[in-house]
């Protein structure tokens, strides 16, 4: 055995192995505890640090993102855009400014004030003088634009709270007003397309891609000149027109006058704001007839040349009196008939239908129920007690009413050969809108468009007028006065070309003056073969003004029709 | 002084001294019974892991503000294109607005011809006469169909055109009745013209073997004898 270590005083002793390793294990017992405790410490600390670096990368997004926020435009609706793609609605950051006056003193109230006046004068100083004393909080500017935004901003007034909000805005101003209809404060469609799209308009899913429709900015642009050309001319309160394709029923024009400005946001409470084509249920007058004889010719009960003789001046049904118009021929053949749009024809055409086939005819067109159409504004035509009486008046579409929209759609039925159509004016439909089903017959509808044709042809027609070069413009006229008045609706619904027609044209004036200031472009006789001008005409019928207003409409948006379509350009 | 007694006691007995050999304990047969306890190893592992650790978290804070200064300038970028968004929606609006049917007509108006604004059909082309059921339906305002119209048309064409070409004939005749008032230079032109001819004529008959033994000539010669051989009508030049 070896010992490693003597004894200082004593020789014999000496330190073992065993005695130094003892030793040894103590030492590196209390090494031990340190190092645990050093380690517990450390470790500690590395969680928090783990923690933290956690907590980090977990809310690293949002501390980041803050950044982007300011210059992010948060888009919550999308975009409505016509057949062309011309913007028709789309979204800004508007901003609304207020006050918060607790937060200035006495002197900084006078400064701001007077700060006020110079740089907006169009403030009402008084009423924010009031309200720094009064109350907490107030609002000095709604939907600003971030130009006027900013001027509020440079003033550097620490009482301004600025308040982004996603607006609304519709660059062509007042030119769609009744079709797109309105948003409130929070973006949420209240009336128009606004609001029957609600709900597709704000899919977050689809927000880049715009809402497509089949108007065109153009044509709706030319209609609605005329119509308020028509204004001043005839002195209406009121104007609608309608375009729409008579295979599809797209809708590429919708106008109703008076409009107002979208960017405006106005409360639209009166009447007369109303959309005239697809929410006004109207007495139309003669462009009923029509119906009339196309239910005679679709029930064989006459023929265009059927003549009907020794016709009255006029007759009485129960206490009311049904008159002509104007001096017509005692014989006059079923053609003559819609082409002088004779009263007492028609309702000797309507006595041979017969009420339950008239009758039949009239709701196969779906005149008299509500129509699916994709604005919310749609008009309910009132419900009828049919008789003897009640068939005499509506054979001249008197006592009986509809929407515009819906005499629309049932002259298409006519024009088209007879096939069921659905106005529509989301373009996605355009590949899926294909003819419905046959309603009328083909006979029936080339029949039909040879008499419209003639209506506006013939010198003896009531629509010479709309007679436009190279159009082949058929179409009826309708006078009708208002219920308890001496007042107006004259209406005037065109199809061309006649030959084949492919567009449905309505104009409607709501109560017209006769207009003898107003000089007419006569059409072409044998004495004048260029025409000549006109003027001091004191009738106030459909004839000499809706029309007068169609011709110039057809005139102005024919070329573009013509251009859009390829296949009219290949009949060129 | 040292006291002795504490010291001779601490001594051991003798009985013990004698026995010493014997009693001799074996130190390493009672220290290996003692559980050795692996105090280093486990040393070595808690640094191993806390180097690994905290090298572990130094890199993580490296790769983090790598990641960091990356997405700064991700946010950067993100900024700007949100920027160049906003300019874009602004300027497309801006666009909307000023080429709206409002203001592009308005300035026509201005600028523009008022003739020059709206076109007519009839200023574009005239209407495709094959069209029957146009044809059959366009009524003039006389009750006339179109259809007479148009023979009417063609009728007149027809004239114009005959009209065009009678006059185009005379004019040529009154040229050639009265040469004097044919132009020099036409005059020239057909001189030398019937000059040509005139020597090609002459030399034919001044040497007409030369016209015979010309490639051509032969040539013709041998196919009409091989004509005549086979029996095929020989037919004088093509």
């Amino acid at each position: 055995m070896k010992n490693k270590k003597k004894s200082f005083y004593f020789k014999d002793y000496t330190e073992s192995e065993f005695t130094n390793k003892k030793n040894n294990i103590n030492f590196i017992k209390i090494s031990l505890g340190r190092v645990t405790f050093l380690s517990f410490i450390f470790f500690s600390l590395m969680l928090i640090f783990s923690i933290k670096i956690i907590y980090l990368s977990l809310s690293q997004q949002k501390i980041f993102n803050i950044t982007n926020l300011k210059n992010e435009i948060p888009k919550n609706r999308r975009d409505i855009v016509d057949r062309n793609g011309s913007v028709l609605a789309t979204n800004v950051i508007l901003y609304d400014v207020g006050v918060r006056p607790q937060l200035l003193k006495e002197k900084e109230k006078k400064n701001l004030l007077i700060k006020l006046g110079i740089l907006f004068p169009e403030l009402n100083l008084n009423l924010i003088k009031k309200k720094l004393n009064k109350e907490k909080f107030f609002s000095v500017g709604k939907r600003l634009a971030p130009k006027d935004k900013d001027e509020f901003w440079l003033m550097g007034n620490k009482a301004f709270v600025f308040d982004p909000k996603p607006s609304r805005i519709y660059p062509q101003k007042n030119l769609f007003s009744h079709i797109l209809g309105q948003t409130n404060d929070a973006n949420q469609g209240i009336s128009g397309v606004e609001k029957f799209f609600d709900k597709n308009l704000s899919n977050k899913d689809k927000l880049n891609f715009s809402l497509n429709l089949t108007l065109d900015s153009n044509l709706q642009y030319l209609i609605r000149e005329e119509l308020i050309n028509a204004k001043s001319n005839f002195n209406n309160i009121g104007s609608g027109a309608l375009l729409m394709d008579v295979e599809n029923g797209e809708i590429l024009s919708l106008v109703s006058l008076p409009d107002y400005d979208l960017n405006q946001r106005r409360a639209i409470n009166d009447n007369i704001y109303t959309n005239k084509i697809t929410h006004g249920v109207y007495e139309l007058g003669s462009v009923f007839k029509t119906f009339t004889i196309a239910a005679g010719l679709e029930n064989r009960v006459i023929k265009s040349k059927t003549i009907f003789e020794n016709l009255e001046n006029s007759l009485t049904c129960d206490k009311y009196k049904i008159s002509e118009h104007d001096k017509l021929p005692t014989n006059l053949n079923v053609e003559q008939i819609l082409v002088r749009s004779s009263n007492i024809g028609s309702v000797r055409i309507a006595q041979k239908v017969g009420i339950e086939n008239y009758k039949n005819f009239l709701n196969s067109l779906k005149l008299f129920e509500k129509i699916s159409f994709e604005l919310e504004e749609v008009g309910v035509p009132l419900s009828l007690k049919w008789g003897k009486c009640k068939l005499a008046t509506a054979s001249f579409g008197h006592g009986i009413t509809t929407t515009p929209l819906q005499l629309a759609r049932a002259y298409a039925i006519l024009g088209n050969g007879g096939y069921e159509v659905q106005p529509f004016m989301l373009k996605d439909k355009i590949k899926s809108n294909k003819l419905g089903k046959q309603i009328i017959s083909t006979k029936t509808s080339e029949a039909i468009n040879l008499m419209l044709r003639k209506v506006v042809s013939l010198s003896e027609g009531t629509a010479n007028f709309a007679d436009i070069e190279g159009y082949e413009v058929g179409g009826k006229t309708g006078t009708a006065v208002k219920y308890g008045s001496n007042l107006k609706l004259n209406t005037f619904i065109s199809l061309f070309p006649a030959s084949k027609p492919k567009y449905v044209l309505l104009v409607m004036l709501d109560e017209p003056k006769a207009a003898p200031n107003f000089v007419y472009n006569m059409p072409p006789t044998k004495k004048f073969p260029k025409g000549y001008k006109y003027k001091g005409e004191t009738r106030n019928t459909s004839g000499w003004n809706t029309v007068v207003v169609a011709g110039k409409i057809i005139e102005k948006i024919g070329p573009i029709l013509a251009i859009n379509d390829l296949q009219a350009l290949k009949n060129f | 002084m040292i006291n002795k007694s504490k010291w001779i006691n601490t001594l051991p007995d003798t009985s013990l001294k004698n026995d010493e050999e014997i009693n001799k304990l074996d130190y390493e047969k009672w220290t290996n019974t003692v559980p050795k306890k692996n105090s280093y190893d486990s040393i070595k592992k808690y640094s191993l892991v806390s180097i690994l650790f905290v090298s572990g978290l130094l890199l993580v804070s490296i790769v983090k503000n790598e990641t960091r200064s990356l997405q700064k300038e991700i946010n950067k970028l993100e900024v700007s294109i949100n920027v160049i968004n906003f300019n874009l929606e602004q300027a497309i609006l801006d666009n909307e607005v000023i080429t709206s049917p409002e203001n592009i007509s308005l300035l026509a108006r201005e600028h523009l011809n008022k003739e020059l604004i709206f076109y007519k059909r009839s200023q574009i082309k005239k209407l495709d006469s094959k069209n029957e059921k146009f044809t059959k339906i366009n009524i003039t305002k006389d009750g006339k169909t179109n259809k007479k119209k148009i023979g009417d048309l063609k009728k007149s064409l027809k004239l114009k055109i005959s009209e065009k070409f009678n006059n185009e004939k005379n004019s040529i005749k009154k040229i050639y009745s009265d040469p004097k008032t044919i132009p020099k230079n036409v005059k020239k032109k057909i001189t030398s013209k019937i000059q040509a001819k005139k020597d090609e004529i002459k030399s034919l008959y001044d040497q007409p073997q030369e016209v015979l033994a010309s490639k051509r000539v032969t040539k013709w010669g041998a196919i009409q004898l091989v004509k005549a051989f086979i029996g095929i009508p020989i037919v004088p030049g093509r």
